[in-house]
């Protein structure tokens, strides 16, 4: 008897949880399709805020400047990163500890700090050399300094995951120094590349204090825009760009779970 | 380039039906068919492949040294010959230097000091992937990312053997060792015995002048292991490949090899064949490692009579050292108090009953001796019982410490 009763409240807990998780977002996709302007009531089902969203010039070019920095900041990121997670598997004999902790660091440092500290080294690059004018390209290297650690960190474990014996069984099968990471490394960690590469992008697509530190005036990503936007009143508008956002996030999700159970399978 | 005919005809699976083997008749009714390893290459361009045809090698080892850190030496001088198509073992408790010596022969470890020759070529500085050499790893190391078709032709492709080739060859490997219906089959999805066999069929589809064998047998259980020795036994007597295999099982190497090195201390205690290296040890070591308790020091000696703490013993044309090897199984066990030339009265502390026969721990005088009879149907003397025990004199071996 008492254990149903515990049984029962723990499945309520569970709604609630999932509800506190997921109702404000119901709320803001709700309110998306609302015909009137009322961020309070809703008055009736419209497509008339997605439609002014596909017009409007600055939403598509923040858009664009999303995806074009997430893309390209996780491709370098998953290059670079996956060579240190290799570089730290090869060596993980040695004592590492102050490398790792150098790792982690971008890991654990508010992103403010992080932000502060990467325009501040920008604008006195740009003072000194000319170069590195804020835009998209400080934006690219300053998401790429925050994947890396992450890139890194997967590709280290899944290395570290496998028998040993196998990098010796490759050398001994005759595979040269290329066809090693051709033909063993490469096939054997790229379910950790996928999932370093989704984890990656969606760290770029969700940051704002970074992107906020070190854009330029032409750089606005879709965070930064949505922010500038609510300084003038929360516009349904918003509530579009926001359910989009959300939209994509989860097929991206629901991707990258087929892709890992097909591994599993 | 084709497959060379003959040696399509060496990978059939016509065989011996298993259990009629035993390693003495392979041993001696099957010549070594070095003719079945003609490999012809499938790019005799690249530089390991220069040879088109092979037979087994040869290995000859000149004074490899071996140190990890300041410490640890793992092999202080090794002078080894192995002849081709030879099945040698290299036998030793764990940290012998027996692995660092088969890692050194595949090249995945690097010797500090001496000399390496594989068919007659130096191969010291050779890294592992331009050596035709192949290993069974003892956790067998198969990939995980490919299908078992695809392990087993890994190392061909490596080597640039065109597709229609490497199916063709490696349908024939997982037909000869029986495990054709498995090919498409995922690693995960193998038994350890399973996976076994795709290791050294992955090795052996290479054709390779050596095939070296790291404990390959280590983590069977009893039953499926004696029944790859013969089977690994068998593989390398049709194909007269030279192998060689490590394992600190002293009875499975008396079972598979031609010959065998006993190591200690990153030093070779003795090389010979099973029964040299089993009845005549060179040393106190190799006679504990190969299972022996009962060792005597000598203390005086007067022609062939022995003074021992067991008495004074007759030999026959013993040989020099101090210690005096008695092996239990020369041993007989005589009813009562019987008088004679090595003859001595014992007392049963202990009997092992084992079916086909019963291990004895005996009480000499101050001393103990070990003993076992073949249980033939008469009588085993039971805990307790006052025996005597009588040696032959031409059983005796003598060796130093």
């Amino acid at each position: 008897m008492r254990k149903r009763t515990l049984k029962r409240s723990l499945t309520g807990f569970w709604w609630f949880t999932l509800a506190f998780l997921y109702l404000p977002l119901a709320v803001v996709a709700l309110f998306s399709f609302n015909a009137s302007n009322s961020a309070a009531r809703f008055t009736g089902f419209s497509w008339r805020w997605y439609e002014r969203l596909l017009g409007n010039e600055e939403i598509l070019s923040a858009f664009a400047n999303s995806m074009v920095l997430a893309i390209v900041s996780s491709v370098i990121a998953l290059v670079v990163g996956c060579l240190i997670g290799y570089g730290m598997y090869r060596h993980r004999h040695r004592k590492l500890g102050w490398l790792i902790v150098l790792i982690y660091l971008p890991i654990v440092l508010p992103d403010i700090v992080f932000g502060i500290s990467e325009m501040a080294f920008f604008v006195q690059v740009h003072r000194l050399t000319g170069f590195l004018q804020p835009g998209l390209g400080t934006m690219i290297i300053a998401h790429v300094t925050f994947q890396i650690p992450f890139v890194a960190l997967i590709v280290y474990s899944r290395f570290v995951g496998l028998d040993p014996t196998l990098f010796e069984a490759a050398k001994d099968l005759y595979a040269t120094p290329t066809k090693r990471v051709i033909h063993f490394m490469l096939p054997t960690i790229k379910p950790a590349l996928i999932s370093a590469f989704f984890l990656s992008f969606t760290l770029s697509v969700d940051d704002f204090v970074i992107s906020f530190f070190t854009a330029g005036p032409e750089s606005a990503t879709l965070p930064i825009y949505i922010w500038g936007a609510i300084k003038k009143g929360v516009s349904p508008e918003i509530n579009a760009i926001a359910t989009l956002m959300i939209a994509a996030v989860a097929i991206v999700a629901v991707i990258s779970l087929i892709f890992s159970r097909r591994r599993q399978a | 380039m084709a497959l060379d005919a003959t040696t399509s005809d060496a990978i059939t699976t016509d065989s011996i039906p298993a259990d009629s083997i035993t390693a003495d008749s392979i041993r001696t009714e099957s010549k070594p068919m070095t003719d079945t390893l003609t490999l012809e290459a499938a790019d005799t361009s690249s530089t390991e492949m220069e040879e088109s045809t092979r037979d087994a090698s040869s290995i000859e080892m000149q004074g490899l040294h071996k140190r990890f850190g300041r410490n640890t030496v793992a092999l202080d001088g090794v002078d080894l010959v192995i002849e081709a198509g030879e099945f040698f073992t290299l036998l030793g408790p764990s940290g012998c230097g027996k692995t660092t010596l088969l890692r050194i022969l595949a090249g995945l470890e690097e010797a500090d000091a001496g000399r390496l020759a594989i068919g007659g070529r130096d191969v010291t500085e050779v890294p592992p992937h331009q050596r035709s050499v192949n290993t069974v790893f003892q956790s067998y190391a198969l990939f995980p990312h490919l299908s078992v078709r695809e392990n087993l032709a890994f190392g061909l492709k490596m080597r640039g053997m065109p597709p229609e080739q490497r199916e063709a060859r490696v349908a024939k490997i997982a037909e000869f060792i029986q495990l054709g219906d498995l090919v498409e089959r995922r690693v995960d999805q193998l038994s350890g015995g399973q996976r076994q066999r795709i290791a050294l069929a992955r090795a052996l589809v290479n054709e390779p002048d050596v095939l070296l064998l790291d404990e390959p047998l280590s983590a069977l259980d009893a039953g499926l292991r004696s029944q790859l020795q013969v089977e690994l036994l068998r593989v390398q007597k049709r194909l007269g490949m030279t192998f060689v295999f490590v394992t600190h099982d002293q009875d499975e190497a008396m079972v598979m090899s031609d010959r065998i090195a006993v190591l200690n201390g990153g030093v070779i205690q003795q090389v010979g064949p099973p029964r040299e290296v089993y009845e005549h040890p060179a040393n106190a070591f190799v006679a504990r490692f190969m299972g022996h308790d009962n060792l005597y020091p000598i203390s005086a000696r007067d022609g062939d009579r022995l003074t021992t703490p067991l008495g004074v013993l007759r030999g026959e044309a013993v040989g020099e050292g101090d210690l005096l090897l008695i092996r239990p199984e020369t041993l007989d066990l005589l009813p009562g108090e019987q008088q004679g030339d090595n003859r001595l009265p014992a007392t049963v502390t202990e009997r092992l009953y084992r079916g086909s026969h019963a291990e004895y721990r005996l009480e000499v005088g101050e001393t103990t001796l070990q003993a076992t009879l073949n249980n033939r149907g008469r009588r085993l003397p039971e805990v307790g019982d006052r025996v005597t025990v009588s040696v032959a004199p031409e059983d005796l071996v003598t060796l130093s410490e």
